[in-house]
């Protein structure tokens, strides 16, 4: 038994330094065409800073992550369910508290409070900047892809179309565009809030009628279609879109409303009040249909079609709902990049766009609006705090090695996000009890 | 006429060159209970799909007769909207929302056929609310009835067979049908679940006020419940009649046993 035991961690090991060898591999110097070998060896033979106390290899922080690692996973193989089991049992008073109403409330509002005051305490103008471009215009578009893939559950993989089709529509609105402006007369883009909306859903439905008959992986692979064709039309037609170049003619909003006037301008903070207000109209009005019959209509069509279709729910219309209404956030934030930044162009809006909102849904936990705000707004500040102050030997090239790492552990601990849904949860374990799980495990344990 | 609610003619459905229903003709009256019986491979359950809006037959026609008294042509109907007009069906294996509860299956049926109403169903306007207390009652009155009432906050996945059924009919009795078409209901059920099962399904139609149409396999299900019988087999009815009668008839005997000999076709 002891043997057995032994071979078991050494296994273990084995496998984790093959791991950490991986990772020093594809985050090492690149190599050339003169030293063709030179990426191979540096990768692991590069002067190095061991965690800041003395110089050596590259190998040697490496090798002692891994350890740490071995030490880390073994500790959680012999230890992990009592550990569970204590903090499953410490924290029944917290969690207790938070399933009360008034205590959400409040803490909603303390929350909001934080985020109102945050521009005044962080001025650092690449914050600033941050807040708006990096994390609020990813919490809206995590927020509306979230009432597609987590509440309708259709995997939409070109969801950066609708943030497309929002920033060129307030670019045609306001007279940017080649094209004529709507009515011939440049709206303000104040006002192109509302038609990059209402134009957002309409393409909503117009992409969804189709497509939505689809099911699964077809439904992925035709959204991913129609994502590089909104693309493909912005770069293309030139004379419309003003093709690759795009435009950088998008006034800055204002208004002008008897007594209001506000003008903005170039500074972040202003734009960061408007996007909040939206964030929290948006957060409001998906909460309440997630809670609505609608949301209701949508977990059935997501658990059961054929079920849901014998108790008269029509699918295709909740699915193409549900497309359009996720897609209004988008909207929103194309909007705000496009009049905020005052230029657009079509390589702005590509594949990559659309997975990287779908990986803030998944690690925020699909179906959970507090668990894709908070995935968001994560993920959001650490790359952006990567990018602006990058720690010795990371380079911007390798975010997505760990973002995919980061993932890959998320599936296997977590799978149902940072802060799950708890419906999401229990479907997630039903289905791999369906696969082999126990199914007691599934309805006796916790549902937190 | 009788009042009819089903009226299946001269229905004919094919897959390529394989014949599953050839001039299959049916009726049933409103308030009947009404089974469709036959051998594995009989075409019962085609008839079931033709009858759900699942399949869509190439000749014949089915006639539905909801609420309203207006004759609706069911051929070629989405499934959704035949449970719209009146027609409520329970799955051969369950299907249920799994990982809802009891209460939220059935309250999903009770709710359905309001209308959408997105903007009011977000805001929670007066009706809003109204439907809802009003689905709830259903839901809480649907669960008593079938008997499920103890069990109204248990993750649906965890409900023993006998229960998934009653589940799936109250679901289905919440969306207020006419009809209530079962699909093989005792499939997986035990003995006692079954009388227990055959009651309800009685009082259904007594108390309700449902047209039951039964598709099944167990014969002894059938005798206890049904006032007439189709038989079906390689898709064509060979016969029809009382419970007696088709128990009787030499032809169902045959078409079971392989030869006619004595007593009753059992399974």
């Amino acid at each position: 038994m002891r043997a057995l035991l032994a071979t078991r961690a050494l296994r273990r090991l084995f496998i984790t330094l093959c791991i950490v060898a991986v990772i020093e591999l594809m985050t090492g110097p690149p190599g050339n065409n003169a030293q063709p070998v030179y990426g191979f060896s540096h990768s692991f033979g590069e002067a190095a800073s061991f965690f800041g106390l003395f110089r050596t290899q590259r190998w040697v922080p490496f090798f002692v992550i891994g350890l740490i690692f071995w030490g880390l996973a073994s500790f959680w193989i012999a230890q992990g369910p009592r550990v569970k089991r204590r903090v499953h049992d410490a924290l029944a008073l917290p969690r207790a508290a938070t399933q009360k109403r008034p205590v959400r409330m409040g803490a909603m509002a303390a929350l909001l409070v934080v985020a109102i005051i945050l521009p005044h305490v962080e001025t650092a103008p690449f914050w600033q900047a941050a807040m708006v471009e990096q994390i609020a215009v990813y919490v809206l578009l995590a927020i509306g892809l979230n009432v597609v893939v987590g509440f309708a559950g259709l995997l939409d993989l070109g969801y950066v179309a609708f943030y497309a089709i929002g920033a060129y529509t307030t670019a045609w609105v306001t007279g940017a565009l080649p094209t004529p402006a709507l009515f011939h007369h440049p709206l303000n883009p104040f006002f192109a809030i509302p038609v990059a909306i209402f134009i957002v859903m309409l393409a909503g439905v117009i992409l969804g009628a189709p497509t939505l008959r689809l099911r699964g992986d077809y439904l992925a692979i035709v959204t991913l279609g129609f994502g590089e064709i909104i693309t493909i039309f912005a770069n293309n037609l030139y004379g419309i879109t003003g093709g690759s170049l795009g435009t950088n003619q998008i006034p800055h909003p204002s208004i002008h409303l008897g007594p209001i006037k506000y003008s903005w301008g170039l500074a972040p903070v202003p734009y960061y009040y408007l996007v909040l207000s939206f964030v929290v109209l948006f957060i409001i009005v998906f909460s309440l249909l997630e809670r609505s019959r609608v949301g209701r209509a949508w977990t059935a069509i997501r658990e059961d079609e054929v079920a849901a279709e014998s108790v008269g729910i029509n699918p295709l219309k909740y699915k193409v709902m549900a497309f359009a209404i996720g897609a209004a956030s988008a909207g929103f934030a194309g909007f705000l990049t496009a009049s905020q930044l005052f230029y657009i162009f079509p390589a702005s809006f590509t594949l990559q766009f659309s997975i990287n909102v779908l990986v803030l849904v998944i690690l925020g936990g699909m179906g959970s609006i507090a668990g894709v705000v908070f995935g968001a707004i994560l993920i959001q500040t650490v790359t952006a705090y990567l990018f602006h102050s990058p720690p010795s030997g990371y380079q911007p090239s390798d975010l997505y090695i760990y973002l995919g790492a980061l993932l890959v552990t998320m599936m296997i601990f977590r799978p149902a996000g940072l802060i799950p849904s708890k419906r999401r949860k229990r479907e997630i374990k039903l289905s791999e009890a369906d696969h082999g799980g126990h199914l007691d495990e599934v309805l006796t344990g916790d549902d937190t | 006429m009788s009042d009819l609610i089903f009226d299946v003619e001269h229905v004919s459905l094919r897959f390529g060159g394989v014949i599953s229903l050839n001039d299959v003709s049916l009726h049933q009256d409103r308030g009947e209970i009404l089974a469709v019986i036959g051998p594995n491979g009989a075409g019962k359950t085609s008839l079931f799909n033709s009858l759900t809006g699942v399949y869509q037959p190439q000749d014949g026609t089915i006639t539905f007769v909801g609420k309203n008294g207006k004759p609706v042509s069911i051929i070629g109907k989405k499934a959704y909207r035949m449970a719209n007009a009146g027609v409520a069906r329970t799955f051969q294996a369950s299907r249920m929302f799994s990982a809802m509860t009891t209460f939220e299956n059935v309250k999903i049926g009770a709710e359905s056929h309001h209308g959408i109403g997105v903007v009011g169903a977000m805001l929670r306007g007066p009706a809003t609310r109204r439907g809802e207390k009003q689905s709830d009652a259903r839901t809480v009155e649907l669960l008593r009835f079938v008997g499920l009432s103890e069990k109204a906050n248990t993750i649906s996945a965890s409900l023993s067979y006998g229960d998934r059924r009653r589940l799936e009919i109250a679901r289905g009795l919440a969306t207020d049908p006419q009809a209530l078409l079962l699909d093989e209901p005792a499939a997986g059920t035990n003995p006692s679940e079954k009388i227990e099962l055959a009651k309800l399904i009685r009082r259904v139609r007594d108390e309700m006020g449902v047209t039951i149409l039964l598709i099944e396999h167990d014969m002894k299900l059938v005798m206890a419940l049904a006032e007439r019988i189709y038989v079906l087999n390689f898709g064509s009815v060979i016969a029809e009649g009382s419970p007696e009668e088709v128990r009787t008839n030499p032809v169902v005997i045959e078409a079971y046993l392989g030869t006619s000999s004595e007593g009753a076709p059992s399974k």
